[in-house]
């Protein structure tokens, strides 16, 4: 008898495996516009998933308020649909509900089955009410073959009704096969499972906003125009890595712009060791309320944004701007010509951008170096003393060697990070003059595919290279610093 | 109290020590130099760091023309309020106040609080599959779609022009996670299993033992991330390009700041008629209510400064230490 159960049981675990991967991908589902259940006539927003035209009818009717206007459509197709969006949705909550809840003991295990029959079943009901509105809109077209729209059976639709279908028989099936569990007194579930289920909301949050995203790599293989949708026709496959290079336009700017990153990267990576001297020179001050005074002041530009540090950049050197100011005062410059704008200057913009990282990051580089110091064995120079060595010599054969560690990880770190100099600090410092010298790879896609350029698809291409470029990087500085320190950094 | 003998002799030796080795702990010439240079350095440089705050100050609580004719460069002159009175006519301004403001504590509020529970949600050994959880979150720090697939994500998911934007994805901040996780393994574990004795849940331990403890390590995370979402651009700039109401405050200052149109005119007709009269003066006061703009959205970084301080060393040592 204990046997047989067992069997049973042993069934069941496979069946309940079925059941929440199928509840798993109706979850994802509704994330999906190409899997919109709803879309039953063509006006509908393409790129707006279940999801989306659940929670806002006004993102459903978005796209067609000029039909509803002209009255060619009764709304009435369109608050059906939207119904049963609500529906559906209500339904998965449940079914996601019941998926949990398997994870109980047998208790909480028949009423999983007994959430996702109620679930499925009003997901089953969803989908019907998205049918009757598919063929409301099929009458109305009847009524009106001139009508600008036609209706649609989307495929999602048939897929959530299969896929509700499945749950529906599975969960009966299941509710079937479980035991009564009558001998238990509580629905209970066991603590690993019940720490699993807490974390899994912010699992899914991490899912839906770091790895969705790459899903989207998709738009790299079609001709995709803002607002439209992406279909087999307009499937180009690897056409926009060619036209990358092929293109001779678009390889001078692709160019342009590597030689821009890699300079500026490279501007930073050479002077690394700035924050380290500087950690360095200030602990040789003797007094500590100078040292603080200096770490106060040097770590506040880090905390304000590149749009403040532009204007504070305008206010000294725009054609008003302070140094214009002093130069009228010293008198190297007329009092009624207006003085030049140091910010549209063309010369040195690498130089100069450098300059305003330097500036912005210096201080709080510093901090972690000036911790590190102060970690240094004393007694080391004390012994140094002694044997007669100078202030440059302890410095360079004590403090150096103690922090090169913290160094060499910044150092990997900022050589995986060669092609993201980041994309604030170049936008604001953009103007008409300068854009060739400053433009970088971030500051690139954006505008190629927000700011006017237009062309998300390259855009999307020229970004994907970057990606899989920095991660091959990363993991290139992680084996470097395992080989060397047998340590990794990531 | 007598001194033992043996610190006697520790102290005379300690004098003899000095007296043979004088030479090494005088001060020497090259010392004064180098003291002299080194102070300098860093006086002049910190300088450079706060002398463009100050300028930017006395330049918008001076008086307009005296400003105008290049008097104000190194401390304020005729003492005045009108450009901060004057903010009130900025169009906008005041919705993106509201919106950085709100979006400041709303999202540190909910990142501080998933970020300790998943924190120690994560520090628990008998979850199932607990390190595949939490390598889940700690890759998605090496890793990034891009910018335009994230967009279109946002599109996908109909959070473009949406407030909620500034909120939902700050949620799972998988660094923060990680110092906070790093934390709590730090904490006694008698501490919990105690509480687990007495029958405690993981909700009643995290709220009452775990919560309390870390919250050194919580306020360090606070601190930084309040002050990344006030200094937040980037995603205002992408992802509200169709809804200027909802612009944050820096990215409605980088629109000021680009504007070639005057924002003097707003001033001008609060002020007094002549100057409505007077381009250049609405130019000038376009400038200086551009200066004000910046001043009132770094007022608020300036103000928690001193509590920062506190924090600094904690919070980027402990991202050394990576788990």
């Amino acid at each position: 008898m204990a046997k047989k159960e067992k069997v049973a049981r042993g069934a069941s675990d496979y069946l309940f495996w079925v059941y929440r991967l199928l509840i798993a991908l109706s979850a994802v589902f509704i994330f999906m516009p190409n899997l919109n259940p709803i879309r039953v006539i063509d006006k509908i927003d393409p790129n707006i998933a279940l999801f989306t035209a659940a929670f806002s009818y006004s993102s459903l009717v978005q796209k067609v308020g000029l039909l509803l206007r002209l009255g060619t459509v009764k709304e009435t197709v369109f608050i059906i649909a939207y119904v049963g969006a609500i529906v559906i949705l209500v339904g998965v909550v449940l079914l996601v509900a019941g998926a949990c809840m398997s994870l109980g003991n047998i208790l909480l295990q028949r009423l999983a089955a007994v959430f996702s029959m109620i679930g499925s079943g009003i997901g089953v009901i969803g989908c019907m009410v998205e049918l009757i509105a598919n063929h409301t809109v099929r009458v109305e077209k009847y009524n009106n073959p001139t009508a600008d729209f036609y209706a649609m059976t989307p495929i999602g639709l048939k897929l959530f009704l299969i896929i509700f279908a499945l749950i529906l028989i599975i969960s009966i099936a299941l509710r079937v096969m479980l035991p009564s569990g009558a001998d238990l007194e509580e629905y209970e579930m066991e603590p690993k499972y019940k720490l699993f289920l807490m974390f899994l909301p912010f699992g899914l949050l991490a899912f839906v906003f770091c790895y969705l995203p790459l899903w989207g790599w998709r738009y790299a293989f079609f001709d995709y125009q803002a607002g439209g949708t992406l279909s087999a026709d307009n499937f180009v496959g690897f056409k926009w890595f060619g036209y990358l290079f092929k293109n001779a336009a678009t390889r001078v700017d692709v160019l342009r712009v590597m030689r821009n990153t890699l300079i500026m990267s490279f501007l930073g990576i050479a002077t690394s060791w700035l924050p380290m001297v500087f950690a360095i020179f200030l602990t040789e001050a003797k007094s500590e309320g100078f040292r603080r005074f200096v770490q106060i002041f040097t770590t506040i530009p880090n905390f304000i944004s590149w749009v403040l540090v532009y204007a504070l950049a305008l206010s000294i050197f725009d054609t008003t701007g302070f140094i214009n100011q002093l130069r009228v005062m010293i008198g190297s410059l007329p009092k009624d010509v207006e003085g030049p704008n140091y910010l549209m200057s063309t010369s040195a913009i690498w130089i100069k951008m450098w300059a305003w990282g330097t500036w912005k990051g210096i201080g709080w580089s510093a901090i972690i170096y000036i911790a590190g110091i102060s970690g240094i064995d004393q007694q080391l120079y004390e012994a140094a003393t002694v044997d007669g060595a100078g202030r440059f010599q302890k410095m360079w054969n004590i403090t150096v060697p103690g922090l090169l560690p913290t160094f060499f990880v910044l150092l990997l770190m900022a050589v995986a990070a060669i092609l993201s100099n980041g994309l604030d600090q170049y936008l604001v410092f953009q103007n008409a003059m300068n854009e060739k010298q400053i433009k970088v790879l971030d500051l690139y896609v954006y505008e190629l595919g927000l700011g006017g350029g237009g062309s998300i698809p390259l855009s999307t291409v020229v970004g994907m290279f970057k990606s899989i470029i920095s991660v091959i990087l990363l993991f290139g500085a992680n084996s470097i610093s395992k080989a060397l320190r047998g340590e990794s950094i990531i | 109290m007598a001194k033992t003998a043996q610190e006697k002799l520790d102290a005379k030796r300690e004098k003899a020590y000095y007296k043979k080795h004088k030479n090494m702990y005088k001060v020497k010439p090259s010392d004064i130099v180098f003291n002299i240079i080194n102070y300098t350095i860093f006086t002049l440089f910190t300088i450079t760091c706060i002398y463009p705050f100050w300028y930017l100050f006395i330049n918008t609580i001076s008086d307009n023309e005296k400003v105008g004719r290049g008097e104000v460069n190194f401390y304020p002159k005729g003492l005045t309020v009108q450009n901060y009175w004057a903010l009130r006519n900025v169009a906008d301004l005041g919705n993106s106040f509201i919106v950085s403001i709100s979006r400041t504590i709303i999202g540190t509020a909910l990142m501080v609080l998933a970020s300790a529970f998943v924190g120690y949600l994560v520090t628990k050994q008998e979850m199932w599959h607990r390190s595949i959880c939490y390598r889940f979150l700690v890759i998605t720090m090496y890793f990034n779609a891009g910018l335009i697939p994230g967009y279109m994500n946002m599109v996908m998911l109909g959070l473009t022009n949406n407030y909620l934007v500034y909120i939902i994805p700050g949620i799972v901040a998988p660094y923060n996670i990680i110092l906070v996780k790093t934390y709590i393994e730090s904490i006694p574990a008698e501490l919990e299993e105690s509480a687990f004795i007495d029958g405690a849940s993981y909700l009643v331990v995290f709220r009452h033992i775990i919560w309390p403890l870390s919250k050194p390590i919580l306020a360090t995370i606070a601190i930084f991330g309040a002050v990344g979402h006030w200094n937040s651009f980037q995603d205002s700039l992408i992802y509200m390009a169709n809804t200027p109401k909802l612009y944050t405050l820096q990215h409605r200052l980088y629109v000021y700041l680009n504007q070639t149109s005057n924002l003097g005119s707003l001033v001008s007709s609060a002020t007094t008629a002549e100057q409505a009269k007077n381009i250049a003066a609405q130019q000038l006061s376009g400038q200086v209510i551009k200066y004000t703009i910046s001043m009132v959205s770094v007022l608020p970084i300036l103000m928690v400064y001193p509590f920062m301080m506190r924090y600094f060393e904690k919070g980027i040592m402990l991202g050394a230490v990576k788990g």
